[in-house]
């Protein structure tokens, strides 16, 4: 009944044959600049608020350098704060593996500058303390470079973002209800059960 | 092979044969006669909605710790509270069940269980999602009022078989459950149209409307013994309303109920703890969607279908050739190799490779926790109810220790808890070298001479109450229980030497020895 050893290495061995392709945020050059607007000194609404983004080449890098940005992501990321024991939200190096940035905006084909989208907060954002940042790809689909709203240390510039409970007044409703009735049924069982007892003499 | 019933006029309304006790001594699947297969189906179907309830979050986890804003933590303790209420439920529950009669105590569990589940509908923040896993886990003692059921409608040669069903395919819950709510979230989200928030709150009245019913079945339709009701018999006075202090002093004195109630939190235990984790590991190590995820997990679930009825069955099938002996061995060796694959699951670093050992793992643990309870019904018969909730409290508290320990917090990644925990399973499985009957032996110890089981189970009585009669059904499973001396034992003396029995007891001697030992040789 013992698990056979080949069996055992080949198994382990399997655990070594992981996707090394991909980029790696490290590689990566940060020539894009970007900027975003909201509502200042309050805590942004899903399913409400509004923020306005805008990207483009830092033209302080060589010309030429963006010559093989094909199509840029613009994405909604979670602050170090948002992340703190929550290893689903946590950064990776390897761009395959990273949750850092888990909510798209939108998705364009890169054009060097008058890049803007004005996103409202999408309903299933979760609440959290967020920057926005932004992808662009090569024809390959592979990550080149990136911009961001905040510094590298993430702490700059970050914003708030309050979701939506999800709760309904009839979704209330039913609930008390139903567990009164629930509770009631077994006041109804007891007595039953006390009747059946003085019955059976 | 049957014990010959005999032709008494109450047997002739039972469909299935019974022995002395009026117990089955036949499991018919698919039959829902009165009262004995009725009471398995009515037992594992509302077993199984509990476990749906409990396990109801674990799959839709993933928006849940975004909309109540969870930390890995939060979700950890959320957990660990979802098996800690069940820890003094289930022993409170067979306590109940020697008192009131397994139909009432699991009815009025469920029902009081209900509303934990209806109100996770309008959970608002961790302390909140916290109390409804809470309180919501507290129905998972009804595993308790299950077995016991079956133990009183069911004769020993079948007991493990009538358990290990009863108690895998409500295990299947946990199983399902990573199916059912997946599938209901995506089915309210597409046709309601409701927002990702508020899909999972409807999703979760699903299993609170499938618990209720199992709770008005039972009522309705079912009974606690083959002859009746507590509250009818003991008004008839053909059953002694029981001593709540001695029943519970007996029981807590058996070393066997304490090591029975350890191993078991390292089979039943596990599985608990893998049914919380299991869907957020392979979402999160290995990328699947929500919908794949809740697929792996369910087939860990799922393998209770087989693996724990596999386990009773198997433990009936060694008793039948090697006694309690052969129980006992099969326990020990089915567990240590559940430990074994559990620690080899958290070295497994692909998708596929970790799949397979996890489906092989589950069969394992769950063959064990049928095993388990294929010893249980012969440690107490005075105390059966807060024996088995002992062990069924013990299962939790595992649940809790392994959760605790390895999958709280961000201490230790999870395959590595994973693997920890498979350690851990071995370890503690060792103690079953130390159970002992003295009228069938131990692991490495053969029964001691001339001891009976009489002597075993009637020492459960003061010779007060043995003098007013109470001991009776005692008497009578000591002897239904002979069968668990094994094919060998069949030679073994069965009249002890100690205390002379009185001529009704030779009587029984006589008849039941001529029968069984008759058809064996």
């Amino acid at each position: 009944m013992e698990v056979p050893s080949f069996l055992v290495v080949s198994l382990l061995f399997s655990c070594f044959v992981a996707t090394t392709r991909g980029s790696y945020f490290s590689q990566l050059k940060n020539t894009l600049t970007v900027t975003a607007t909201h509502p200042q000194g309050q805590v942004l609404k899903a399913g409400d608020d509004q923020i306005t983004v805008t990207w483009g080449f830092n033209q302080s890098y060589p010309s030429g350098t963006d010559s093989d940005y094909k199509t840029v992501k613009v994405k909604l990321c979670y602050a170090p704060v948002s992340q703190k024991d929550r290893k689903w939200r946590k950064t990776e190096d390897h761009l395959k593996k990273d949750r850092t940035c888990q909510h798209k905006i939108v998705a364009r084909p890169y054009a060097a500058s008058n890049n803007t989208v004005t996103y409202t907060i999408k309903k299933d954002v979760p609440t959290g303390v967020y920057f926005v940042r932004v992808y662009a790809f090569d024809a390959q689909d592979v990550e080149v470079a990136y911009g961001q709203t905040t510094d590298a240390h993430k702490t700059t510039n970050l914003f708030e973002i309050q979701a939506i409970t999800g709760r309904h007044k009839s979704l209330d409703i039913a609930s008390v209800c139903f567990s009164a009735f629930s509770v009631v049924s077994l006041a109804g069982f007891f007595y039953m059960e006390k009747r059946k007892g003085k019955a059976s003499k | 092979m049957e014990i010959s019933h005999n032709s008494d006029y109450n047997d002739r309304k039972f469909a299935l044969p019974v022995d002395s006790e009026h117990k089955a001594t036949e499991f018919r699947l698919f039959s829902i006669a009165t009262p004995h297969m009725r009471a398995f189906h009515l037992s594992w179907i509302s077993f199984f909605s509990c476990f749906v309830s409990t396990f109801a979050a674990p799959p839709l986890l993933p928006i849940i710790r975004d909309n109540l804003n969870l930390t890995a933590t939060d979700i950890g303790n959320a957990g660990i509270a979802a098996v800690s209420g069940a820890v003094f439920a289930r022993v409170a529950m067979g306590t109940a069940c020697d008192l009131f009669g397994p139909r009432l105590a699991s009815s009025s569990l469920i029902l009081l269980t209900a509303p934990a589940v209806y109100l996770s509908a309008i959970a608002n923040s961790p302390a909140t999602f916290l109390m409804v896993r809470f309180f919501t886990g507290f129905s998972l003692a009804t595993f308790v009022s299950t077995q016991f059921w079956m133990s009183s409608m069911f004769s020993p040669n079948v007991v493990g078989t009538a358990n290990g069903l009863s108690g895998g395919w409500g295990n299947l819950g946990g199983g399902a459950t990573q199916l059912i709510m997946p599938l209901v979230y995506s089915l309210i989200q597409t046709n309601i149209g409701s927002t990702k928030f508020t899909a999972w709150r409807i999703a979760f009245f699903i299993p609170a409307f499938f618990q209720t019913l199992g709770a008005y079945g039972i009522f309705f339709l079912g009974q606690d013994m083959p002859d009746g009701n507590y509250v009818r018999l003991e008004k008839a006075g053909e059953k002694h309303k029981d001593n709540f202090s001695q029943v519970f002093y007996h029981a807590i004195t058996n070393y066997r109920g304490w090591i029975l109630a350890l191993t078991y939190g390292y089979c039943f235990g596990v599985e608990l703890t893998i049914d919380n984790i299991i869907a957020q590991y392979f979402y999160d190590r290995f990328d699947v969607n929500l919908h794949t995820a809740g697929i792996i997990a369910a087939s860990f679930g799922l393998a209770n279908l087989f693996s724990r009825p596999g386990g009773g069955m198997l433990s009936d099938l060694m008793a039948k050739r090697f006694g309690m002996r052969g129980r006992l061995w099969t326990l020990w060796v089915v567990q240590m190799i559940g430990g074994l694959l559990c620690f080899l699951l958290g070295k497994i670093g692909s998708l596929n490779g970790s799949v397979v050992v996890m489906l092989v793992f589950s069969v394992f643990v769950q063959a064990a926790c049928g095993l388990t309870f294929g010893v249980v019904p012969f440690v107490s018969r005075r105390s059966l109810g807060v024996i088995s909730g002992m062990t069924g409290g013990g299962g939790n508290v595992g649940a809790v220790l392994t959760q605790v320990i390895f999958f709280r917090g961000s201490r230790y990644s999870t395959e590595e808890g994973i693997s920890l925990m498979g350690v851990m399973i071995m370890c503690c499985t060792l103690v079953i070298l130390f159970i002992y009957f003295p009228q069938w032996g131990g692991l490495f110890c053969g029964p001691r001479k001339g001891v009976t089981e009489e002597d075993y189970y009637l020492s459960e009585w003061t010779a007060a109450e043995k003098e007013q009669g109470f001991h009776k059904m005692s008497l009578k499973f000591s002897e239904n229980s002979r069968r668990e001396r094994g094919k060998k034992g069949a030679s073994v003396p069965i009249l002890s030497e100690k205390e002379t029995p009185s001529t009704v007891v030779k009587l029984y001697f006589a008849l039941f020895s001529s029968s069984m030992f008759g058809e064996e040789s």
